[in-house]
């Protein structure tokens, strides 16, 4: 039974590292690593792609245009643009920690990240959605998913978000299915401009007291590094980025309950 | 066929199941062996928004991984409850997920595989008593655990 749970500050990496290292522990986690809150940010903007959606949903010769790379993550949810004004949190537990459905795992492992928003100043709440908002607009991009025997969900303090760079990336059937598109992202995506130590150090102390472990400062295991390895090697490979084929979506999402329809313009 | 209403559940007991991951298992023809997603399982799911099984002619052992699915965001693997090669996927579930909600023992199956240790079968809930009673208990845990609302 773990006692402890790692805290890992990687600060800024690239890309690629801002994906693969989480992912490492996550398979650490897997093999035995105590629970860890995991943060960083990358230095470089860049595309991230949940696992089962697919790449025809981005505009990806804009992407290529722009220089900007495309990842796809093992956990779940759509296209993102990631930047540095974007930081990201990873907690990674034993799928034997968790309890209940899928929701109320997920609900519970956001939880302690709406305590840390709230203890750095903003007037966060977990909506029916399970997005966390404050208002009607989501805050903090999440995800998550099973990786080996571990839990792992993903989340972001949003300083700064470039809307028109994330509504950009998406491929969308006219222009005018466009505008919709950046109109709605700037309705219900916003940034919370808060100190993104604070955000760590409150976290870090949420998420302790949630799941009741001490927070320790940590390294990544020699495991894990093999894993690290390994996994940027895979992020780079054309097969793991074209994914499993799945269905052709009809609308593209802006936050949970909120998408517009390829077929009408139109918020449903 | 047949079924029961548990503790507000329709469940056949005339099948096997694999409760641990919420399977059913139409094991009538061993080299052509029925899965599907238990109902219990469609409830504590989430909406699924995605489904992926790998293509058929794979050989895996039992508790392997032969797809994925998604709900809320949350990515799971979805796993054989016997070993065997898989010999078919349901090609309707992945365009419509919501079909393993709708209809979990019909047209919302997962996929079929050709058993290769009957013996597993004996590590899966059968018969109509104890199908009853292994339901009633789960879905008991899971109340108290706040899991299922009443």
């Amino acid at each position: 039974m773990a006692t402890v749970m790692r805290v890992i500050d990687f600060g800024e990496v690239s890309p690629l590292r801002s994906q693969t290292l989480w992912h490492a522990i996550a398979y650490g986690v897997s093999a035995g690593s105590p629970p860890t809150l995991s943060f960083m940010r990358p230095s470089h903007p860049y595309v991230s792609i949940g696992f089962h959606r697919r790449l025809g949903e981005l505009d990806l010769e804009w992407c290529r245009a722009t220089g900007l790379p495309v990842f796809r993550r093992m956990v779940g949810g759509g296209p993102v643009y990631l930047d540095g004004g974007q930081h990201f949190f990873q907690i990674s537990v034993p799928e034997a920690m968790t309890k209940g459905t899928r929701t109320q795992t997920i609900r519970s492992l956001l939880a302690p990240a709406v305590e840390a928003f709230r203890s750095v100043g903003i007037d966060a709440h977990l909506d029916e959605h399970s997005e966390i908002s404050v208002g009607p607009a989501k805050i903090c991009g999440h995800a998550a998913g099973q990786i080996g025997s571990a839990v792992v969900v993903v989340g972001n303090l949003i300083t700064s978000f470039d809307h028109q760079a994330a509504a950009r990336i998406i491929a969308t059937p006219t222009p005018t299915f466009a505008e919709a598109y950046l109109r709605l992202m700037k309705e219900y995506v916003r940034a919370t401009p808060a100190d993104p130590e604070a955000f760590r150090a409150a976290a870090a102390e949420s998420y302790a007291n949630e799941l009741g472990l001490v927070p320790e400062p940590g390294v990544m295991t020699e495991h894990e590094l093999v894993r690290l390895d390994e996994l940027d090697m895979q992020f780079q490979e054309l097969e793991w980025l074209e994914g499993s084929p799945a269905p052709v979506p009809t609308s593209v999402k802006v936050r949970a309950g909120v998408s517009l329809s390829f077929t009408a313009t139109e918020e449903i | 066929m047949s079924e029961q209403k548990i503790l507000g559940f329709i469940i056949r007991t005339d099948l096997a199941y694999d409760l641990a991951h919420h399977l059913w298992v139409d094991a009538a023809r061993p080299h052509q062996v029925r899965v599907g997603m238990d109902p219990l399982g469609v409830e504590t799911s989430g909406t699924l928004a995605q489904l992926v099984l790998h293509a058929p002619g794979v050989d895996y052992l039992r508790g392997q991984t032969v797809g994925s699915l998604e709900a809320e965001k949350y990515v799971g693997p979805v796993v054989t409850p016997l070993s065997g090669r898989v010999i078919a996927v349901n090609p309707h579930v992945a365009e419509h997920p919501g079909l393993v909600a709708r209809d979990p023992y019909g047209e919302g199956w997962l996929f079929e595989l050709a058993s290769t240790d009957p013996s597993e079968l004996a590590e899966l809930l059968t018969g109509e008593e104890q199908v009853t009673m292994g339901f009633e208990e789960r879905i008991r845990k899971y109340r108290l655990e706040g899991v299922l609302a009443e």
